[in-house]
């Protein structure tokens, strides 16, 4: 395949993104020094670490992130009780104007934080006025130390519209407003920021969690001189909530709101999953504490190839694609059914589609002991399906639907001679 | 680490974190085949499973409780014809690394000071073992757990048979014997060492000195002869004799005298490659491995062929050592031997060497290791007169209960099998251990 150049750029708020990959406020955006390497490597725009008046002096946690591992793959999730900017005002502002100044095709939204009404409109007139081409209001941080901040100001929808407000009226560029996961319907929240006047949403900021307790000293980490908290979670093990979020947002009519996702993106596949749920532009922090800038360059060559072998010309034509299909569950047409179908001359004979099907499904398997390999009965195949994810041959298990007369068996009751024990009146 | 250390201790294991790498390669098998593969039911299959799901206690005493040298036999088991070799990981890629993850269990248990055993409450009968080989320590471990008091009797200064003195220790090292043995200190096995069972009816006298029961497991200690005729002759010495005297206080004075010399090394077994790879190890100048066969058709595990190879020792095959060339003072100076050429299929059903005529010469060599089999004592059936032995003096018992020909009295291991495996003795020492319970349970002890 010859290469073609994809144009990635997007439209965001109407302004111009390069590509849609943006690093999202957080330590991977700390400095201009950090963020002028991400833009070398491709990042098209920067989410900057929340700013912070100098009012209330910050100071991080120690220590302020712990890891979520699953088996020997490491940081699956990451938990982290960092605060917003511990760095005075004026350099991060200097470093805007530094980053304006060598990278002026690139993006810079300053994420912002106030204590107060007036200190929202300080931030945000500041961060305009030294060359933030956005704002994204952080309405989400779930572990402030600092008393009715952070996600507190998310969870309650009149402040929400009140900064949001505040903020319009000082300043004339964009704004997003950063909301909470740690809510039920977050479509509520964005339609108060909408009233407010916000040009479009980033969600999700962190999942509050625990991630480890120690044993030896039965307290959560981190642990923070001696006392742990419930704090935010991120990275792959929060994607499902992230894209589910994005999806109510996008799916959500009143709203309308272009959208900025995050929460858990890696490679360009979860990238292209954001999209598809409605996101325009993307964010990633967890993914570069784990692997670094560099991985900017799998996004983009994974999401440009797919997009060629596609045809797909713009990425504006992706965003939202997967909305017409995701519809409630009473949508499914329940007549149609199917079972799990076996390429058994691929099987490597381990069994383990035996175990799960007899411990958590339909018992629909009969095992050849001698060439060790497995026999679907049809018609006790509930599809579930839980054999195909175990299995370690990748599609040896596929899915097939069954003619439209085709029964299922019941399953099998243990109990029919004890029918004259039974205790069970008519469900009126 | 200077030779002489790098020769004495083993090289470094999976650490805890590769351990668990590697079984999430595994595919946690129904009915697993790795756990069929083991010879002495170490059950890999459930001990992997244990250690996916972080029971890394439940982990090692599936292996400990099943295996008291489980950490030897994850050392030195040929996994891949053992455990490894039905490992349905392959159908993916390749089997997964089994040896490799018990070590590492069995370490991480001296590690962090982890016990499997509490010491039993030691009343039911008196049992001797004699040797305190795999064999032994497997029947004494099993006999204790069920509340016998086990005596064993070895010959030899220290405990562990052919892994305390067979085996070079850069493969299997002092320390790591002493922390496996650890555990039948745990379980309360009384262990007399320098203590030879020998002389006529020497075995069956113990059930006459207050023993209810007795286990032969003396393993194989004479070499097999060239030339059994060629008498005292000064550069050739047994691979038992070679292989011993690197691991007791002979070791400075043999591994100094082979600097600079011509080893000729005759035989293509396990213990063969040994023996050549530790006079390469120790610095001889050259080591020529001399076999009759072919490559392939060497009894010895392929890994070890390749890596006795990578270790420099030259391998003459197809070359049938025929005598030994010495001089006038007895000094052996060479190997004559013929060229071989592979003919039909015999008993063991690889292709026999046929001798090509006119085809002989010298190979040089200061030093003449026999590595061509053990067997065993010759004097051994003496011990035990009662106790029915085969032609070639290997003890014969019930595969099921290790019972021999006199009641009481019952064998395991390599004295049984003939050239066998750690694993096997092992499992021999467990069977006969139920043997005997059921025994002394029968009489009533
Ligand atoms: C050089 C060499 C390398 C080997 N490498 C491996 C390997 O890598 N992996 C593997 O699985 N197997 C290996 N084997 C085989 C394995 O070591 C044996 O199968 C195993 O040790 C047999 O155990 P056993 O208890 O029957 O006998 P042994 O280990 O031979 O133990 C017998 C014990 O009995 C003692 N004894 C003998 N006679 C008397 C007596 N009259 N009174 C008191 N004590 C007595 C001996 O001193 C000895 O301690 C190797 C063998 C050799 C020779
Ligand atoms: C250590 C750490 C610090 C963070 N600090 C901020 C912050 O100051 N402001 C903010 O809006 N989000 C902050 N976040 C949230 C991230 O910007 C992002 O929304 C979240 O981590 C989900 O994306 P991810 O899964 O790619 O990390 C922080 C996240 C982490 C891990
Ligand atoms: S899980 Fe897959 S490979 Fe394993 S037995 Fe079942 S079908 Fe075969
Ligand atoms: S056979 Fe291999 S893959 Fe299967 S349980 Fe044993 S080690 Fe794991």
């Amino acid at each position: 395949m010859t290469r073609k150049k994809i144009d990635l750029s997007v439209d965001f708020c109407g302004v111009k993104f390069n590509n849609p990959f943006l690093l999202s406020s957080s330590p991977v955006s700390n400095s201009a020094e950090m963020v002028a390497n991400a833009f070398e490597a491709g990042w098209s725009g920067v989410a900057f670490k929340t700013l912070n008046s100098d009012r209330v002096r910050i100071v991080h946690p120690s220590p302020r992130m712990n890891p979520y591992h699953y088996g020997s793959k490491r940081l699956v999730g990451l938990q982290n009780v960092e605060q917003i900017s511990d760095r005075p005002l004026k350099d991060n502002l200097l470093d805007f104007l530094y980053l304006k100044k060598n990278y002026p095709d690139r993006v810079i939204i300053s994420s912002i934080m106030g204590f107060s009404n007036e200190e929202w409109a300080y931030l945000a007139k500041a961060s305009e006025d030294n060359g933030a081409d956005m704002l994204e209001l952080n309405f989400s941080c779930p572990h402030m130390t600092v008393e009715g901040s952070g996600h507190k100001v998310g969870q309650a929808n009149h402040l929400i519209e009140k900064f949001t407000e505040t903020v319009k009226r000082a300043v004339s560029i964009p704004v997003l407003a950063k909301m909470t996961p740690n809510i039920t319907d977050m479509t509520e929240p964005a339609l108060y920021a909408k009233q407010g006047g916000a040009d479009g949403i980033a969600a999700i900021n962190t999942v509050r969690g625990i991630s480890q307790i120690g044993l030896d000293d039965w307290t959560a980490r981190p642990k923070v001189a001696g006392i742990g908290a419930i704090s935010g979670t991120s990275g792959p093990a929060v994607k499902p909530i992230g894209l589910r979020f994005i999806a109510d947002l996008a799916k959500c009519e009143q709203l309308g709101l272009p959208l900025s996702g995050q929460g858990g993106i890696e490679t360009w596949i979860d990238a292209l999953e954001y999209l598809l749920l409605g996101s325009t532009t993307l964010q990633v922090t967890t993914g570069i504490i784990h692997y670094g800038y560099r991985i900017v360059e799998d996004l983009i060559e994974g999401l440009s190839d797919y997009m060629a072998e596609r045809n797909i010309e713009r990425v504006a034509d992706l965003v939202g694609k997967a909305l017409p299909t995701l519809q409630e569950t009473d949508k499914f047409d329940l007549d149609r059914q199917g079972t799990a179908h076996y390429d058994v001359e691929r099987c490597v004979g381990c069994g383990q589609c035996l175990v799960v099907c007899n411990d958590s499904a339909g018992q629909a398997l009969e095992w050849d002991a001698e060439k060790r390999r497995p026999r679907l009965i049809e018609d006790k195949c509930l599809s579930c399906m839980v054999c195909s994810f175990v299995c370690p041959v990748t599609d040896l298990i596929t899915y097939k639907e069954q003619p439209k007369n085709w029964q299922r068996q019941e399953t099998e009751v243990m109990g029919k001679d004890l029918e004259g024990q039974l205790k069970l009146e008519v469900c009126k | 680490m200077n030779k002489s250390a790098s020769f004495k201790s083993m090289t470094k294991g999976f650490g805890l974190d590769q351990a668990m790498a590697e079984a999430e390669r595994c595919l946690l098998c129904y009915d697993a085949p790795c756990s069929k593969g083991c010879p002495a039911a170490t059950d890999p299959g459930t001990f992997i499973r244990k250690l996916r799901l972080k029971n890394i206690t439940g982990a090692i005493r599936t292996i400990k409780e099943n295996n008291i040298l489980g950490g030897a036999c994850g050392v030195l088991c040929p996994t891949s014809r053992l455990c490894e070799k039905e490992c349905c990981a392959s159908g993916i890629d390749r089997p997964i690394e089994i040896g490799k993850i018990q070590r590492a269990l069995v370490e991480h248990s001296w590690a962090r000071n982890f016990q499997v055993f509490e010491t039993p409450e030691l009343r039911k009968g008196k049992v001797a073992v004699v040797g305190s080989g795999p064999a032994g320590l497997s029947c004494a471990a099993e006999l204790a757990r069920e509340g016998c008091r086990v005596t064993i009797l070895e010959a030899r200064p220290e405990a562990g048979g052919v892994i305390r003195y067979g085996v070079p220790s850069y493969r299997f090292d002092l320390d790591f014997l002493a922390r496996e043995l650890a555990d039948l200190k745990t379980l309360g096995v009384e262990i007399q060492c320098n203590v030879s069972i020998e002389g006529q009816g020497g075995a069956e006298k113990l059930l006459q000195s207050g023993y209810d029961a007795v286990f032969l497991a003396t393993g194989l200690w004479d070499t097999l002869r060239l030339k059994p005729d060629s008498g005292e002759l000064k550069g050739l010495i047994s691979s038992i004799e070679f292989l011993a005297s690197l691991r007791d206080q002979r070791f400075q004075q043999v591994s100094e005298s082979l600097a600079g010399k011509s080893v000729a090394v005759v035989g293509g077994g396990s213990v063969a490659m040994d023996c050549a790879e530790a006079a390469a190890k120790l610095g001889a100048r050259d080591v020529n491995l001399v076999y009759r066969r072919s490559f392939s058709l060497m009894p010895a595990e392929k890994e070890e062929r390749i890596e006795v190879l990578d270790a420099g020792v030259h391998f003459h095959l197809l070359n049938q050592p025929v005598d030994f060339v010495s001089n006038a003072e007895g000094q052996i100076q060479g190997l004559k031997l013929v060229r071989t050429r592979l003919g039909e299929p015999d008993a063991s059903g690889r292709r026999s060497p046929e001798a090509i005529p006119d085809s002989s010469w010298v190979l040089d060599a200061d030093l003449v290791i026999e590595a061509i089999g053990n067997q065993a004592r010759s004097e051994s059936p003496h011990w035990y007169p009662n106790v029915q032995v085969d032609s070639l003096k290997l003890i014969q018992s019930d595969p099921s209960t290790g019972q021999t020909s006199v009641a009481g009295i019952f064998a395991g291991g390599d004295i049984v099998r003939g050239p066998a495996l750690v694993v096997e003795a092992v499992q021999d020492g467990k069977v006969a251990a139920r043997g005997i319970v059921e025994y002394l349970a029968g009489k009533d002890v």
